[in-house]
């Protein structure tokens, strides 16, 4: 079969790339609100495990916390998966696509929290103590001095993590889902052709983190413009 | 103080995600017949004949699942309204969950048979052959009598230890999550109707099995690109799919059903 045969074959004819394009967009739509809830628990959770390391507060919420991490990158993100689909919400009529937010955001969370923490911790804590001398209080001390520039020095594994995050959502289809990778096995499962659908879909993966690196990178160039060279 | 509220917001997290596992059954079954699938939420295991048959229905929503398992329990907690699957497979759902059951409706039969790479003639000839040797002796009888019917576990096939083995290996791709024909066993090896068929093919014609067990969508590329010698995964013959790869005589005929909630 020539390459323009094959072509037609998996992604012209009964329109087959609307497999593809459908899927990219479920895709996107888990990433980016994945990405969302896994800032803010990241976020929390960073805040919370800093705060008690730093101050020796907050000693319950730390111990959730902390168990919440091991419990979440303790199990493969599939396992999670399929628990929220099949357990927690299990006799619960939900959304697929909530499900996989979820799961992957709840899953993201873990991995964001200790990124953050790094950040935080990686602050002087000078700065901690300088800014609580000149009379702020310690919330205004992280929101104001301290988080600025933790989240500067770890936007880069931040950036890491949404790519991470994109690729895992791979895995959506255990639940039925037909995101990008279960649009190519569709193609597969109806052409048995391997080798354009797997390619077109890594393909479509690998752009979107160009893309997305790119604009990181930029994001980067903007916060650095005030450093000192 | 502010230390409470967080704990409390945790339990109260906590406890919702409890409340939520626990509250509300099932929705009740709307499907009493084929044409009530018409714009419902059907379960099929991705890139089986359930699958082909389920995209023809009007305005349905076809979920595809990687294991016929999965969709089972999907319709059981009624995630979604009906699961299209081969008769046999469902028939040993049923058995297992109370709350689900088969519809007497049936679509059109098709075939099962032994998939072989597209220029591989000489190896669909060997198994031609082997499958009529055995029908003919009573084996493949036997067989079949192990896994349907009355005698269910009379007829185990006993792998012959004294059989030649000098072809080398055969292997044998398939998806262990289609009981009767290939499934886990309690000890994690692949059993069932299939494996029982190609210990016989090959104790008759002088190779080693080696089964590869892999997602079903997997199985007939594994056979195309000749990481597996033969796909025996209860495949049913199909227009598309021997435009891909050779098909033996079939040796079972079967059909697709509708599995429903009781109630």
């Amino acid at each position: 079969m020539s390459l323009s045969e094959s072509i037609r074959q998996n992604f012209i004819e009964g329109d087959r790339w609307r497999y593809l394009a459908d899927g990219l967009k479920t895709t996107l739509f888990i990433t980016v609100f994945a990405v969302m809830l896994g800032m803010v628990l990241g976020f929390l959770v960073a805040i919370i495990r800093s705060t008690y390391l730093r101050t020796k507060k907050l000693l319950i919420p730390d111990l959730i916390c902390r168990l919440y991490l091991t419990v979440i990158r303790g199990t493969p993100v599939v396992v999670q998966l399929l628990i929220i689909y099949f357990v927690i919400f299990g006799s619960v009529q939900i959304s697929k696509t909530l499900v996989a937010v979820i799961a992957f955001g709840v899953n993201s969370g873990a991995y964001v929290a200790e990124i953050v923490r790094g950040g935080i911790m990686s602050v002087d804590i000078g700065q901690l103590e300088a800014g609580r001398s000149l009379g702020l209080n310690y919330r205004q001390t992280m929101i104001h001095i301290v988080m600025p520039q933790a989240v500067k020095n770890v936007l880069p594994a931040l950036c890491n993590e949404c790519i991470v995050l994109l690729k895992e959502t791979s895995v959506a289809g255990y639940i039925a889902i037909n995101d990008l990778t279960r649009g190519g096995d569709i193609i597969r499962s109806i052409t048995f052709a391997p080798f354009l659908p797997l390619l077109a879909v890594a393909l479509i993966y690998l752009i979107v983190v160009v893309v997305l690196t790119k604009l990181v990178g930029i994001l980067e160039r903007r916060l650095a413009a005030n450093d000192r060279r | 103080m502010r230390m409470n509220k967080l704990f409390a917001g945790f339990s109260v997290l906590a406890l919702s995600a409890m409340m939520l596992s626990g509250c509300g059954g099932p929705p009740p079954n709307k499907v009493h017949s084929k044409d009530d699938l018409k714009g419902k939420n059907v379960g099929v295991q991705l890139g089986t004949t359930g699958d082909t048959l389920a995209e023809d229905i009007e305005n349905a929503k076809v979920e595809k699942y990687n294991k016929a398992a999965d969709a089972v329990q999907a319709l059981k907690q009624g995630k979604i309204d009906a699961v299209i699957v081969d008769l046999e497979t469902a028939k040993s759902f049923v058995e297992k969950n109370n709350d689900i059951r088969v519809l007497d409706e049936e679509f059109a039969d098709e075939e099962y048979a032994i998939a072989v790479k597209l220029d591989n003639q000489a190896l669909q000839e060997e198994l031609n052959g082997a499958l009529k040797a055995l029908t003919e002796d009573g084996t493949l009888q036997d067989i079949k009598a192990n896994y349907e019917g009355d005698e269910q576990g009379q007829h185990p096939y006993q792998v012959k230890t004294n059989a030649s083995r000098d072809k080398g290996k055969l292997t044998m791709a398939t998806n262990a999550e289609f009981p009767p024909y290939e499934s886990h066993d309690d000890n994690g090896s692949v059993v069932g109707f299939d494996v029982d068929m190609m210990n016989a093919v090959c104790d008759y014609l002088g190779y080693e099995l080696h089964i590869d067990d892999m997602q079903f969508e997997s199985v007939l590329p594994a056979v195309q690109s000749g990481k597996a010698d033969v796909g025996v995964a209860g495949l049913s013959v199909t227009e598309d799919r021997q435009k891909n790869v050779l098909f033996t005589d079939n040796y079972a005929v079967t059909h697709q059903v509708i599995i429903v909630r009781k109630k």
